[in-house]
């Protein structure tokens, strides 16, 4: 039902919006999220997006792992080049096709945290889209990277988690 | 020796199976959509959403419906397809046929296409459909591979193959139940509504002698799809294989 709904919402937006998909046809992207054991493949043809569980024996074009952050933060637009550059994303591959499947994935307006939720029948995905509404807040008023806070926030989450704004009122 | 197939449990000669299938049919198409709803209790119709739901089918979009008896896929196809589309519902059986062209006048439809044909030689050109469904209909295919192969000739790259069909209950207690409502309830509602128990006999035994989600899988794969996989519905009663054409 997850890949379902990602691939439902993504084929409505590009059809919706005559989305030229020529860049990335017939070419697979790998996601791979190991905190969550998530891995998704989204293969291009016929002008629609699919979303599968194997490539099979299809060539995988370039693939991408993330931790839950940065897979977030794909979606909701993060720029692959400051992931990369903060080490928040591994990708084996062309950059550019990935760029521009994230790109298509940011401008779906997919509602990401709440899939996952669904997906890990927990509320991580929820703290942690809070946790980057937050910090996209702060960051914007002090005009530093996105990128660079939300890791420090993890960080901050994962040695001293009182401080952190995650669990914030829970420890 | 004359080759045999299978015709529900009875072995019957290769030939004789397409007429024993058509004879049932043709003694069905009457009451296929009321028996449809009293056999599922009316879970056909969330099996049916679902299989439509992953279609990906798009406005402009060319459907082929196999098997597509009353119509019911066709009638949400030609929804999502719009004018600029086209669907064609496709059934080797006449009787079926013409419950379905009734049953989309009755929904004010008369742009879908009717084409008699036998899903082991589809009379359309290679590479012509964006979407190809069969609902419920592979299992009285006698030659299953040879339809899989022209389902994957009449896709355009791309294209995506939908089998939704009855398969194997995943779960042993959900099996016992459903093995004693379907060879014991079945046959008799098939009786008190349409007055024919060995049609809905014979769709008790066919059930079990149609290959199970794995194995059509593999039978989907081998026939050229590159991508194959399946969702069970309802612990697997009936699975959605959705396959693609690369």
């Amino acid at each position: 039902m997850f890949r379902l709904t990602i691939e439902k919402s993504l084929n409505h937006f590009i059809s919706a919006n005559n989305t030229d998909l020529t860049h990335i046809d017939n070419k697979v992207v790998s996601f791979r999220v190991d905190e969550i054991d998530l891995t998704l493949f989204f293969l291009c043809l016929n002008s629609r997006i699919f979303v599968i569980d194997s490539p099979q024996d299809k060539k995988v074009d370039v693939s991408l792992i993330t931790n839950n952050a940065s897979f977030l933060a794909i979606f909701k637009g993060a720029s692959l080049e400051e992931l990369l550059e903060n080490e928040d994303i591994e990708i084996n591959g062309s950059v550019n096709t990935a760029q521009q499947l994230a790109s298509l994935l940011s401008s779906s307006s997919i509602d990401i945290e709440e899939l996952i939720s669904q997906y890990t029948g927990d509320i991580v995905a929820h703290q942690l889209g809070q946790a980057f509404r937050q910090i996209k807040k702060a960051t914007i008023k002090n005009d530093s990277s996105i990128i660079s806070a939300l890791k420090d926030e993890i960080t901050t989450a994962l040695i001293a988690p009182s401080r952190s704004k995650f669990f914030k009122g829970r420890v | 020796m004359a080759k045999t197939t299978h015709f529900g449990y009875k072995e019957v000669d290769i030939e004789k199976k397409q007429g024993l299938v058509k004879g049932v049919f043709d003694s069905v198409a009457g009451k296929y959509d009321l028996m449809n709803d009293v056999m599922s209790m009316g879970t056909h119709r969330l099996w049916k959403n679902y299989t439509i739901a992953s279609s990906n089918v798009k406005e402009g979009d060319h459907v082929l419906d196999i098997a597509g008896g009353t119509g019911d896929l066709a009638i949400k196809f030609r929804k999502k397809v719009g004018p600029k589309g086209k669907v064609i519902l496709s059934d080797i059986n006449d009787s079926m046929l013409f419950e379905g062209r009734k049953n989309l006048l009755n929904h004010g439809i008369i742009d879908v296409d009717f084409v008699q044909a036998n899903a082991e030689s589809l009379p359309f050109e290679d590479n012509t459909f964006d979407c190809v469904s069969i609902a419920f209909g592979l299992r009285n295919v006698t030659h299953k591979d040879l339809a899989l192969k022209q389902m994957h000739r009449v896709l355009k790259k791309g294209g995506t193959l939908l089998i939704l069909e009855f398969s194997k209950v995943e779960n042993q207690m959900l099996e016992k139940i459903y093995d004693l409502y379907s060879f014991n309830l079945i046959p008799k509602f098939g009786e008190f509504f349409a007055n024919d128990e060995d049609s809905y006999q014979y769709l008790a035994e066919s059930i079990r002698r149609h290959p199970d989600q794995e194995t059509l899988k593999n039978m989907v794969l081998d026939a050229g799809f590159e991508f194959c996989e399946y969702h069970n519905l309802t612990g697997g009663i009936v699975a959605l294989h959705k396959a693609i054409k690369a």
